[in-house]
C-alpha cells in the first residue's frame, strides 16, 4: 500500500465542479490513468480518496491538496503527474505528487507526509473594481460583525477574528486583495469579505469578482505541500 | 468566456451545465471546419447527457472530417431569464459560439412534452420558429428520436426530418447538404433531393386534407416525394459505427455510466409500447462485439458502470454468456453490472447473483396492468405466478426492495383490474415474509403508476385516453387501495398525461397551439414545476381547437391517420389485427413462438435476429 500525495489546480471549465463532483472526476482520472488504486472495504467499496480542504463550487485553485492510496508503485513523482494530467479533463492539472510506503517508518529518508489537521489557513487572490484601497483595508482594521454560519450553526462573530492577514493594491484596471484566512472545520469563505465589502458600499452590489486559493498554509503561515 | 456570461454563471444554480470542458468533449480548430453541426436536446443537460442515442450521432458526426458537431441544451428557467435580460444568444458548450450562425441544427424529439422547448431554444438562438420563415439553406432546422413516428404537430417547425435510425441517413445527408452549398442550390432545391434519401422526411412536401366533419382526410405529396417515407435502419448491427469515447460529465447526471447497446428492436409485441414496434425488426450485436465495446469504453472513460440496454434485455439470447465473460474482467476492476429492462417471466438468478458481485442494484418489474384479463387484453404476457417466483427467487437470494411498474387507463379497464394491483402487491410481501433471506430489514416495494397515452404506430392508435374524471377517480381509487405499510407509490400528473395525449396522436392543426403555448411561456414542460396546464387549456381556446378531439378521440379503423404516410417497420394492417385482438382480449403470443410477420422484415430483406 503506498499513500500518494498531490497537489492539483483547477482552473477555466473546472472550476464550477463542486466538491462532490470532483471527487468522481478525480476516481475516473484515475482509471482512466490505469493507477492501481485501493478500494475500501465493505459493501460498497469506493476509491480511496480524500481532498484534504474542500473548495467551493465556483472557486478556482493553484495548489490544492489530496491524499489517495494506490496498491502497487505504479509510478512516482513526475511520471505520476504526466499520467494524470493525459487523463484529466481541461482544467484540472496535477502539479507535484509525493509518494510513501504506507507502513514507512518513522525518520526513513524521503519527504514524510504531514498530517491534514496541520493545515490552518487558506491564501485567496480575488480581484476588486477599481476604488479607494485605503478604505478597504481600513475596513478589515476595525471590528466587521456578520452572522457567520459553519458546520456548527451560525454565530455573531468578527470577521477578524477569521483573518490572517490581507491586502488591497492597485493594479492595472482593478484593486487585487490577497488575504489569509481561517482553513478547517470553521473555515472563512472569502465571500464574506466581499459581503463586508459591499454592505460598506466599497463595491457595487451584486459584484462577484473570481476566488483563486493560491495556497494552503500550515500555522506558521508556510505552505503546507 | 465573455463577463457578461460569466456574471450569470455567477448567479445560476449547477453553472457547470453551461460550461463544457468534459473530458473527451471535441474541441475542432475552426479552420478545419467546414461544417457546423448544432446537436440540440430539448431538454436540461442532466436528462440529455444520460441519452445515449446522443452520444451516438455526437460521436458519428465528429468522426467525419470537416464536421464539428457540438452539443447545446435547453437552459433551465434562471438562466433562460439571464440569456434573455442579457440578450446573449443560446450558444453551444464546445464553442461557446451562438447556434444561429450554425449550418445545421438538430433536435432530437424524445417525446411529445419537449416541443415547446424546441420553439424556446430556437427562439433563444435568434432562429426563426416556422421552416417556412427560413429561406436560405443555413441554418437547417432538422429533427429525428422517438417522436418522428409522428410529429404532424410540430412538422411546420422543421425543414426536413430523420425517420429511423440516424447512422446510415446521417453521412448521406451531410454529403448532400454540402453539395448544394458548394454548387448553390436553393433551398428547396436541396429539400426536394433530400427526400429521395431512405428515411428522410420533407413535411412541406405534403399537403394534409381534412373532410368537413374535421376528421383527417390524407397526406398529398407533391412534387415527386414518395407516397410513403420508409424509416431508415441499420442493417448490419453488429458492425455499425459506435461511439467508444463518448464523454464523461463533470458533474452528476442521471445516468453516469458506461452504455452499450445489446440490440434494437423488441419480440414481445406489448400493444401500448411504440418502441417495441418502431424498433423492428430485431438487430443484435454479437457477445465478442458486445464485450470489445464495453471494454474500451471504460478505458476510455473511467466509468465504475457498464449498462447493458435494450428495450428487454433478458430476451438477449447469449445474455449468460456476454455476462460471464464481462464479470470476469470486471468484478477485480470494481467496475459494476447494470442490467436493467429484466422480465420477471425470464428472471434468472444466477445471472442476477453474478452481475450484481460489485454492488447488488435495485429490481424493477413492470406488470403494467393488475389483472390476466387486462394483460391479455394490452399482450403484456406476464403472469402473476412469473412475477412471484421472480420476487421469490429475488427475496431468497437477499434483496429486500422491488419497483413495480403499471399504467391505469387501459382499454377494457375495470375497477377490478385496479384493485388486482394492490392485490398483487400484497401477495409479493406475503411471498416476502415467507421466502425472504433477510427479514430484519423490512421489504421495500414501490409502485409507480403511469395514465396511459395512445400512441401512434401502435394497435393503441385507434383507443382514446380515458376522460379526466374518470381518470381522477380511478388514480383515487387507487391511492386508498395503495395505503400499505411498506409500500410507496406515485401517480403520474393527469394534466401532463392529457396533453401528451393531445399531441402524441395530434395532427399539423396542432401547430399553432404549440406556439401559442410556448408565447404564453410553455417550456420544460416535462418537469412537474414548469408545467402549468392553464397555459394550454388557454392556447387550445385561442387556437380554437378542442383537445378532447386529439386525446380521447377514437378513430375509425379504416380511415386514415396522420402519420400513414410513415412507415415504421409494421404494418397498419398487423396493427389492425392486434387492435381487434384486443377487443376480443385475445394475447398474440411473442414473434420467437412463429413470426407474425408484422411487415419489418422488408425493411431488411428478411432479416431479424428475433
Amino acid at each position: 500500500m503506498y499513500k500518494v500525495r498531490m497537489s492539483f489546480s483547477k482552473d477555466g471549465p473546472a472550476a464550477y465542479i463542486s466538491h462532490l463532483d470532483l471527487m468522481r472526476c478525480f476516481q475516473r482520472a484515475f482509471r482512466r490513468a490505469g493507477l492501481p488504486v485501493a478500494y475500501s472495504e465493505g459493501f460498497n467499496p469506493h476509491i480511496r480518496l480524500s481532498i484534504l480542504a474542500p473548495l467551493s463550487a465556483g472557486h478556482r485553485c493553484a495548489g490544492d491538496v489530496c491524499d489517495f492510496e494506490l496498491i502497487e508503485p505504479a509510478a512516482e513523482g513526475e511520471e505520476m503527474v504526466a499520467r494524470m494530467n493525459r487523463a484529466l479533463p481541461p482544467g484540472l492539472r496535477a502539479i507535484r505528487a509525493v509518494s510513501t510506503p504506507a507502513d514507512r517508518p518513522a525518520g526513513a529518508p524521503g519527504e514524510p507526509l504531514r498530517k491534514p489537521g496541520e493545515i490552518a489557513f487558506s491564501a485567496y487572490e480575488m480581484g476588486y473594481p477599481e476604488g479607494d484601497a485605503g478604505a478597504m483595508a481600513a475596513l478589515f482594521a476595525a471590528p466587521v460583525e456578520v452572522e457567520k454560519r459553519s458546520k456548527r450553526g451560525r454565530r455573531q462573530a468578527d470577521l477578524r477574528d477569521y483573518i490572517a492577514a490581507i491586502t488591497f493594491e492597485p493594479e492595472a484596471g482593478c484593486i487585487r486583495c490577497r488575504a489569509v484566512v481561517r482553513a478547517g472545520d470553521d473555515a472563512l469563505n472569502p465571500r464574506y469579505i466581499t459581503a463586508a465589502l459591499v454592505s460598506a458600499g466599497l463595491v457595487p452590489e451584486g459584484f462577484a469578482p473570481d476566488y483563486l486559493r493560491t495556497a494552503l498554509l500550515d500555522r506558521s503561515m508556510d505552505k503546507f505541500f | 468566456m465573455n463577463n457578461p456570461l460569466k456574471a450569470s454563471l455567477e448567479r445560476v444554480k449547477k453553472p457547470s451545465r453551461y460550461i463544457g470542458g468534459e473530458f473527451n468533449s471535441v474541441v475542432k480548430p475552426r479552420e478545419e471546419v467546414d461544417l457546423r453541426f448544432a446537436f440540440c436536446f430539448p431538454d436540461l443537460y442532466e436528462i440529455g447527457m444520460s441519452h445515449l442515442g446522443s452520444k451516438i450521432m455526437y460521436g458519428l458526426l465528429n468522426a467525419m472530417p470537416g464536421v464539428w458537431c457540438e452539443r447545446v441544451f435547453a437552459p433551465a428557467d434562471d438562466m433562460e431569464r439571464e440569456l434573455r435580460q442579457g440578450q446573449m444568444p443560446l450558444f453551444a458548450l464546445e464553442s461557446g459560439d451562438p447556434i444561429g450562425a450554425f449550418d445545421i441544427l438538430g433536435f432530437t424529439l424524445q417525446y411529445e412534452m419537449n416541443y415547446t422547448g424546441v420553439l424556446n431554444m430556437l427562439d433563444l438562438a435568434g432562429v426563426p420558429l416556422w421552416s417556412r420563415e427560413r429561406p436560405d439553406l443555413s441554418p437547417l432546422v432538422i429533427a429525428g428520436g422517438p417522436c418522428v413516428y409522428n410529429l404532424e404537430p410540430v412538422a411546420d417547425f422543421f425543414d426536413l426530418i430523420v425517420v429511423g435510425e440516424g447512422e446510415p441517413v446521417t453521412p448521406q445527408l451531410i454529403d448532400l447538404y454540402r453539395r448544394a452549398r458548394g454548387e448553390g442550390w436553393p433551398k428547396a432545391r436541396f429539400l426536394a433531393e433530400a427526400a429521395h434519401i431512405e428515411g428522410v422526411y420533407v413535411p412541406q412536401l405534403y399537403q394534409m386534407e381534412y373532410g368537413p366533419d374535421g376528421a383527417f382526410a390524407g397526406a398529398v405529396p407533391l412534387h415527386g416525394a414518395p407516397n410513403v417515407v420508409k424509416k431508415a435502419v441499420v442493417k448490419d448491427f453488429d458492425r455499425v459505427y459506435f461511439p467508444l469515447d463518448p464523454i464523461v460529465p463533470s458533474t452528476e447526471v442521471v445516468f453516469d455510466r458506461a452504455m452499450v447497446e445489446l440490440f434494437r428492436g423488441c419480440r414481445r409485441g406489448c400493444r401500448f409500447c411504440q418502441a417495441g414496434y418502431t424498433y423492428r425488426p430485431i438487430r443484435a450485436k454479437s457477445p465478442e462485439t458486445l464485450a470489445e465495446q464495453a471494454r474500451a469504453i471504460l478505458r476510455n472513460t473511467g466509468w465504475d458502470e457498464v449498462s447493458l440496454t435494450s428495450l428487454s434485455s433478458s430476451d438477449y439470447p447469449q445474455l449468460d454468456v456476454l455476462c460471464d465473460s464481462l464479470v470476469a474482467e470486471l468484478e477485480p476492476q470494481h467496475v459494476n453490472l447494470a442490467l436493467p429492462s429484466l422480465r420477471a417471466d425470464n428472471f434468472n438468478i444466477e445471472l442476477m447473483q453474478s452481475v450484481q458481485k460489485v454492488r447488488k442494484s435495485g429490481l424493477t418489474f413492470a406488470p403494467e396492468a393488475g389483472s390476466q384479463r387486462l394483460r391479455d387484453i394490452i399482450n403484456k404476457n406476464i403472469r402473476e405466478e412469473d412475477l412471484l417466483e421472480a420476487c421469490r427467487v429475488a427475496f431468497s437470494a437477499g434483496w429486500s426492495s422491488v419497483k413495480l411498474y403499471f399504467m391505469m387507463g387501459l382499454p377494457g379497464e375495470a375497477d377490478e383490474d385496479l384493485l388486482g394491483i394492490s392485490k398483487m402487491v400484497r401477495s409479493v410481501i406475503e411471498v416476502f415474509r415467507l421466502h425472504a433471506k433477510n427479514k430484519a430489514r423490512g421489504v421495500r416495494i414501490s409502485v409507480g403508476i403511469a395514465v396511459f397515452v395512445p400512441k401512434a404506430q401502435t394497435p393503441f392508435q385507434w383507443v382514446g385516453q380515458t376522460p379526466r374524471e374518470e381518470v381522477l377517480r380511478r388514480q383515487k381509487l387507487l391511492m386508498d387501495s395503495l395505503k400499505i405499510k411498506n409500500v410507496t407509490y406515485s401517480l403520474h400528473n393527469y394534466e401532463v398525461s392529457f396533453v401528451e395525449a393531445v399531441l402524441a396522436r395530434g395532427d399539423r392543426r396542432l401547430a399553432p397551439v404549440i406556439h401559442r403555448a410556448w408565447q404564453l411561456g410553455a417550456r420544460l414542460d416535462g418537469w412537474d414545476e414548469h408545467f402549468d396546464p392553464a397555459r394550454w387549456a388557454r392556447a387550445f381556446e385561442d387556437c380554437g381547437i378542442d383537445p378532447a378531439f386529439y386525446a380521447n378521440g377514437e378513430p375509425e379503423i379504416d380511415r386514415p391517420l396522420p402519420w400513414d404516410h410513415i412507415f415504421s417497420g409494421v404494418d397498419k394492417t398487423f396493427l389492425q389485427q392486434e387492435y381487434r385482438a384486443s377487443l376480443e382480449g385475445v394475447a398474440t403470443p411473442d414473434c420467437k413462438a412463429g413470426c407474425r410477420n408484422c411487415g419489418a422484415l422488408s425493411l431488411t430483406g428478411g432479416h431479424c435476429d428475433v
